[in-house]
């Protein structure tokens, strides 16, 4: 093995390690002044001064309880995912529907009007490849771009319908809360636990593409 | 007494340690960009590790991990402060190792299942993984990264050593 020192004749030492230390330092200085620079530019890139997560404080420390209520208002286990998940959305204000709440709510005709509303709080290739009919996108990891085309219809609406995917999935949770912090009262709030996967498997309606584009899968009978 | 330089041209050995620098160069590009290209879903798998409750720290850690990493793996690619980086990727990759194992270990208890049977995404960068697979893989990374340490692949290096005082 040749190093520096080898191949000057000299027999390594301490001033070796010194040297490749103040070496590494350099690196991840620059390193990481880079790296900020490069998110603050990538079109991708997350502000580090957000609470991306404003629900989480208040979670316990334990393991969050999937979002996949088997009858969320119904639940009778207290210490089930379900029950977990309800109670704690509860403490901000929240409520979980489960499928059947959801289902009656898309059929309501007041959703028509948007008086009903449906947030898919999935990112853009997600929301691209199915959402709930007439959902808006809205990805709370970056608000300015969905915030303007949201905001005004949630204020007007009398229910809002929030989901991801389901599963362990947050970001339902997340998008809502982030809402409430901009003024949408909480009690319209709803979180369908079961999310895009249980819709699915449901085969109930799916809209591909933009909102109201028109293209369904399992359109309603 | 002076020891003699060696040849000109590059040994087995030293053709092996060059095309483990420029690997592991790409494999760390690789990784992080693809964290960098959803930096959001990296926060959500950091979160669930539950080490860093701040939200700052967290964000932080998101946003500058994966371009940090692809800035490491350019380094080590063109050969610049191939050691400085080489250290650097070691050190990260101890602590990743180590998080990962405590982590593995809990998904292991949760789910009462054989360690091996423990497959998560790790936010590694390449999705879920099996623990038994992904902790190896972690080994030898590192292992390659003490060797570029202790002074190999030296070859094709744009600028080996920082000019630091």
């Amino acid at each position: 093995m040749m190093d520096d020192a080898a191949q000057a004749g000299t027999p390594a030492c301490g001033c070796q390690l010194g040297r490749i230390l103040r070496e590494a330092v350099m690196v991840g200085a620059l390193g990481v002044g880079l790296a900020f620079l490069a998110n603050q530019l990538s079109p991708r890139g997350l502000n580090p001064f957000m609470n991306y997560s404003p629900g989480r404080a208040k979670a316990s420390a334990g393991a969050r309880p999937a979002l996949t209520p088997s009858g969320a208002s119904g639940a009778t286990n207290a210490s089930s995912p379900a029950a977990l998940l309800a109670a704690r959305l509860k403490e901000n204000g929240l409520r979980l529907l489960d499928r059947a709440g959801v289902e009656k709510l898309f059929r309501d005709p007041r959703a028509q009007q948007d008086a009903i509303m449906f947030i898919d709080a999935r990112d853009e290739d997600d929301y691209g490849k199915g959402h709930i009919p007439g959902a808006f996108e809205f990805y709370h990891y970056h608000p300015d771009k969905y915030l303007a085309e949201v905001l005004t219809p949630c204020q007007l609406a009398e229910q809002i319908v929030v989901y991801c995917n389901g599963g362990d999935c947050e970001d339902s949770e997340s998008a809502a809360l982030f809402l409430r912090d901009r003024g949408v009262p909480a009690g319209k709030l709803f979180i369908y636990g079961g999310g895009m996967t249980e819709w699915e498997a449901a085969r109930l309606p799916v809209e591909s593409g933009a909102r109201n584009s028109g293209n369904l899968r399992n359109p309603a009978p | 007494m002076k020891r003699p330089l060696p040849p000109a041209g590059l040994t087995r050995l030293d053709a092996a340690s060059v095309l483990a620098r420029w690997v592991l160069g790409g494999f760390f590009i690789y990784m992080g960009w693809q964290k960098a290209l959803h930096p959001e879903h990296f926060l959500t798998l950091l979160r669930e590790y539950q080490m860093v409750q701040s939200p700052l720290a967290l964000n932080s850690i998101a946003v500058s991990l994966p371009w940090f990493e692809i800035f490491c793996g350019l380094l080590l690619l063109a050969g610049v402060a191939v050691r400085g980086t080489a250290l650097l990727l070691a050190a990260m990759l101890a602590v990743f190792t180590v998080v990962l194992w405590h982590r593995a270990l809990g998904v292991q208890a949760a789910q009462a299942i054989p360690f091996c049977a423990v497959k998560f995404d790790c936010g590694c960068g390449g999705g879920p993984e099996f623990i038994c697979a992904k902790l190896p893989e972690n080994m030898v990374m590192f292992g390659v990264s003490v060797w570029l340490l202790a002074g190999r692949g030296r070859a094709f290096c744009a600028l080996y050593t920082w000019p630091v005082r």
